[in-house]
């Protein structure tokens, strides 16, 4: 029973260190606001109602009761009560730190010097606007209630009854993949090919009509980051080089937009067209200077010297001597926007559409580069380089290519994005955007286009939906690579090389079918 | 003569890795340069299969200069390298390592017949085809490297270290392997630390000391040689096995 209660008391002790630590960064409210946003208060104050603070701490007990009640096989009642044990001990320090927070209130200490979020008004929000004694004993009580209850459910999930419909639930959602598959990849593949294509098609051009501007940008964002990381991994992921200060190609497309488009400091007005290619040639050109140099480094030092490159070409267009040519810190304003068929883009909805063709665009050029004679001497080149030589691959006329194409992708998202925001600065090319570039692909899964996707949604999207959580979006994004690294190393969704099976029996071998143009 | 190597000198930087080195390879005939860690074997292949190049000398090629050639070109005129240490394409299956091995030609119907016949000579190449090259065994990765090296349809084979870190058995496997392809009409130059194994099968040997070429004879001289016996063969063991 002693060693029980200690192995209940450890988990119960992690969770309250988490729920200090969410406390003193305020992480408490910002969940208690989203439990109302979910219940449907349409404007939460900053401090929500007492009774989804209540909630949270009845989460963070749940949280402690499931981890305390994991791996254990005994029987509900005691399961349950190494939950509710785990609660209370989480509880309790939670009321040590409301009743240490309760004498700060009360003596009128300052620490906001140091804890900017511990206002008096949050104090007094996180003891539920009670008396200090009550709200203690309140809290120690939620948190045992939330324990015992995720004991008990724990110990729910683990019952045989539960399992046994579990189990039967998966076997029944397996046999129906089976099934639809069986259809899907009779002989009517070709019918559901055509099928999903329009249906996707539809929704590509009807669903931007219907989501509005605020969507259409985030979306839009996410779709040139889409192409953005396309062409890192076009680099990176197929051939192997470790490319840092990538943006600098999209700096690149976007001033090369700005500077030819723009009524300042110019009025060169080209129009968009003309802007978008020189722009794309531009960057590429840029990666082929670049890659010249770099073609006799690997690895670590490759990853230096480009990012000193994507230093360089921020302080270069930040800097007093170029202000009179790229318009120094303040950026360009005013870019325009491109014409089709006499009709102006201005929307955030026409450039989804652009934005779509874009993507669109990259992911064929991309698939079809994977899966060439290119893509093959690519992979030779990231496994191994010395045997890739040896075996007659040239292998720094491919690796020059890997670059210009990468840069050529990204000079085409920049050109558009600077265009769409008819703005561009310095400043968002900064050395943070090449991070974010890199840790998209990296977490989506490293050469694939449905990880690209993925990855931008998680690593763009999902910021400009969870607005609340923006100041935690540095938190967020470093526990989701370290989640990440450890649970799925290879990405969200890993590339998958078209494997070229041979059948056992030798009479139906036939030569593997590959696309083969270079 | 099909390879020869006139006074060539290579340097890393500062250092002299390679002094005034010469030799040669006729047709049909098995070479191999002997000499300890660091002597400049492997870089002598490197600089014959022009991932390197040297500061001065020449390297001859069937009547051609090749001293100044890239690496692809090389290959391009039949003539590859096994690297040393099983390098292979680990992620790649063992049909695609192979297909890699014949990179340079872009003929389907002869990649193919040329698999087939890998296939014939290593069935147990042919069971793994699927399987991604790392997931072989260390006996298996080094004929899958040679394999890969046979793919280019060489007239000169370069092989690098094929013993490397095997265990006796697998060595002498490997070795029948060179010499029937040998037999088969490939001329060989083979860079060896197992210099009794090398020399076994070898036609001629050179010795390699710090970059430069101390010794050279027939095999069957150097295997009787007191200095190679001392100094490569383990002192006097060498005589109840010949």
């Amino acid at each position: 029973m002693n060693t029980s209660l200690r192995k209940s008391i450890r988990p119960g002790a992690t969770i309250g260190i988490v729920h200090i630590f969410f406390v003193l960064i305020g992480f408490n409210m910002l969940v208690a606001i989203l439990f109302a946003r979910v219940s449907g208060v349409k404007q939460p104050d900053a401090i929500p109602a007492p009774v989804y603070l209540m909630a949270y701490s009845i989460t963070m007990g749940i949280w402690a009761g499931v981890a305390a009640a994991q791996k254990r096989k005994q029987e509900f009642r005691q399961v349950a009560f190494a939950g509710c044990v785990a609660g209370g001990f989480a509880g309790i320090m939670a009321g040590l730190l409301e009743f240490g927070l309760a004498i700060i209130l009360v003596k009128n200490i300052n620490v906001r010097d140091v804890l900017t979020v511990l206002s008096a008004n949050f104090i007094k929000g996180t003891l539920f606007g009670m008396q200090p004694a009550m709200g203690v004993m309140v809290t120690v009580m939620l948190f045992a209630l939330g324990g015992t209850l995720g004991g008990a459910l724990v110990a729910f999930w683990n019952s045989t009854p539960f399992q046994a419909f579990l189990n039967r639930g998966i076997r029944f959602t397996k046999d129906s993949v089976q099934k639809a598959q069986g259809v899907t990849h009779g002989k009517n593949r070709l019918l559901w090919q055509i099928a999903s294509i329009s249906l996707l098609a539809l929704a590509v051009v009807f669903l931007p009509l219907n989501w509005g501007s605020y969507w259409n940008y985030v979306l839009g964002t996410v779709g040139l980051y889409v192409v953005l990381g396309l062409g890192l991994n076009i680099a990176v992921g197929l051939s192997g080089q470790l490319v840092l200060g990538f943006i600098a190609f999209f700096a690149i497309g976007a001033y090369s937009m700005a500077l030819l488009n723009a009524p300042l400091p110019y009025h060169l007005m080209w129009g968009f067209w003309p802007a978008l290619v020189l722009g794309v040639l531009l960057a590429a050109v840029a990666g082929l200077l670049l890659g010249l140099p770099l073609m006799r480094l690997r690895g670590d030092y490759l990853a230096i010297v480009t990012l000193g490159f994507g230093e360089i070409i921020r302080i270069l267009l930040k800097s007093d001597v170029l202000t009179a040519y790229t318009g120094g810190p303040r950026g360009i304003q005013n870019i325009g926007g491109p014409t089709i068929f006499g009709r102006p883009f201005v929307t955030d909805v026409d450039f989804m559409y652009l934005i779509i063709g874009a993507m669109l665009l990259a992911m064929f050029i991309y698939s079809r580069l994977q899966n060439s004679r290119t893509g093959r001497a690519w992979l030779a080149i990231r496994e191994d380089e010395t045997v890739a030589r040896a075996s007659g691959v040239n292998t720094v006329r491919y690796k020059l290519l890997a670059l210009v194409i990468g840069a050529a992708f990204a000079g085409l998202a920049g050109a558009i994005f600077a265009s769409r925001n008819q703005f561009t600065g310095p400043e968002e090319h900064s050395l943070m955007a090449s991070i974010n570039v890199l840790s998209l692909i990296i977490v989506g899964g490293l050469g694939s286009i449905p990880g690209t996707i993925m990855g931008a949604f998680a690593l763009k999207g999902l910021p400009e939906i969870l607005r609340e959580f923006e100041n935690y979006r540095l938190l967020a994004f470093g526990a989701l690579l370290v989640a990440m690294m450890l649970s799925k190393p290879d990405g969200f969704i890993p590339s998958r090389r078209p494997k070229f099976q041979i059948p056992i029996q030798p009479e139906t071998r036939e030569a593997p079918k590959e696309q083969d143009h270079d | 003569m099909i390879l020869n190597i006139e006074n060539i000198n290579v340097h890393y930087g500062a250092i002299q890795a390679l002094k005034d080195v010469s030799f040669n390879l006729n047709e049909g005939e098995i070479v191999t340069l002997i000499g300890a860690n660091g002597a400049g074997k492997s870089t002598c292949l490197n600089t014959i299969s022009g991932i390197l190049h040297p500061t001065s000398g020449r390297v001859t090629f069937i009547d051609e200069e090749i001293t100044n050639t890239s690496p692809q070109d090389i290959v391009k005129k039949h003539m590859i390298q096994v690297p040393e240490g099983r390098k292979i394409f680990a992620s790649m299956s063992v049909w695609e390592n192979l297909e890699m091995g014949a990179y340079i030609h872009s003929d389907r119907s002869q990649i193919k017949k040329r698999i087939d016949q890998v296939f014939e000579r290593f069935p147990r190449l042919k069971e793994r085809r699927n399987q991604p090259g790392g997931t072989l065994s260390g006996g298996e990765q080094q004929m899958l490297a040679i394999s890969r090296g046979l793919m280019a349809e060489p007239r000169v084979l370069l092989l690098d270290e094929p013993s490397m870190g095997l265990a006796p058995i697998l060595v002498e496997q490997i070795f029948d392997i060179i010499r029937e392809i040998n037999h088969n009409g490939t001329s060989i130059l083979l860079v060896e630390q197992n210099a009794l194994m090398a020399l076994s099968i070898a036609d001629r040997g050179y010795v390699l000391d710090s970059g430069k070429v101390v010794l050279e004879g027939k095999a069957d001289d150097l295997l009787r040689n007191p200095m190679v016996i001392k100094a490569y063969l383990g002192g006097e063991a060498i005589g109840s096995e010949l």
